[in-house]
């Protein structure tokens, strides 16, 4: 029998709320870039049965076309799917202590409110 | 026509390499929970052609039964298959700034490979199309879900 071969998977699916305006920027070499906040709520019963509200807060980053469209359609508080794949990023800070953060780097965003042909369908 | 409701969507599969064994506590209450970090690795090609390799890491933890089982089976080195959604964590350092942090809750997690693997870190970082384990036959573990809403995690 062949060798099995651990796939490789990296894949994350998630809905929200935009925290802020999307930021466009471009690189040096022109490509668009736009960072989204985004924010989703989850309920659950707490021990005593009560019901609490926990946010998640994540960066997306997207690119390119979607960069622009995100850029031109969404706003503060706009609903979105987002589909993507984790990317953890590190760096140093002036005092020299190591941080890391970990976003999603999208490559497919369907936007969740109208008007109609809001809907983007990307793959880079 | 009825009213819609908004998506609520929150589900993330990954498959990764444990960087380090993996931490189990217990929470005041007697609840365990594991943490541990996971590699994966993406191939890709750059604009200039040439193949190049990037690593993500991602913390994960997994509760009650789950945790128990992660405590039994899993090790540095080991592949696994989670699922679950993505949260925030939240902590203070030691001079008080706080800190949050993206991870992982595992609401399943499949062992990729069978033998406890001594290579460590050097297997983590392999990327998984050259960690093909021969023997490799997987074993699912789930949390069942029951208690998933009672934690405030």
């Amino acid at each position: 029998m062949a060798e099995i071969k651990i796939p490789t998977i990296n894949r994350v699916i998630i809905s929200g709320r935009l925290t802020r305006d999307p930021e466009l920027r471009y690189t040096p070499n022109g490509k668009a870039v736009c960072n989204l906040s985004l924010a989703f709520n989850r309920r659950y019963k707490d021990a005593s049965g009560q019901w609490q509200d926990d946010t998640t807060y994540i960066t997306v980053v997207c690119w390119m076309k979607t960069a622009e469209l995100v850029n031109r359609y969404l706003h503060r508080g706009s609903p979105v799917l987002v589909e993507g794949r984790l990317e953890s990023r590190s760096w140093e800070t002036e005092a020299g202590q190591k941080r890391t953060v970990i976003e999603i780097r999208a490559d497919r965003l369907d936007f969740l409110e109208r008007p109609a042909n809001s809907e983007v369908d990307i793959d880079e | 026509m009825p009213e819609l409701k908004l998506a609520n969507l929150n589900r993330t599969f990954l498959i990764g390499r444990l960087t380090k064994d993996p931490e189990i506590r217990s929470t005041t209450n007697g609840t365990p929970v594991a943490n541990f970090t996971i590699a994966i690795n993406r191939r890709y090609r750059s604009q200039t052609g040439e193949i190049k390799e990037e690593t993500t890491y991602v913390g994960i933890v997994a509760w009650q039964k789950l945790a128990e089982l992660c405590r039994q089976y899993l090790a540095k080195g080991r592949a696994v298959l989670v699922e679950g959604k993505l949260q925030n964590r939240n902590w203070e350092t030691e001079d008080g700034q706080k800190r949050s942090t993206l991870e992982v809750r595992a609401d399943r997690i499949e062992f990729l490979d069978r033998e406890t693997r001594s290579e460590g870190a050097a297997t983590a970082a392999e990327p998984a199309e050259a960690g093909a384990v021969p023997e490799a036959y997987p074993e699912a573990i789930a949390d069942n879900g029951k208690s998933d809403d009672d934690l405030p995690f």
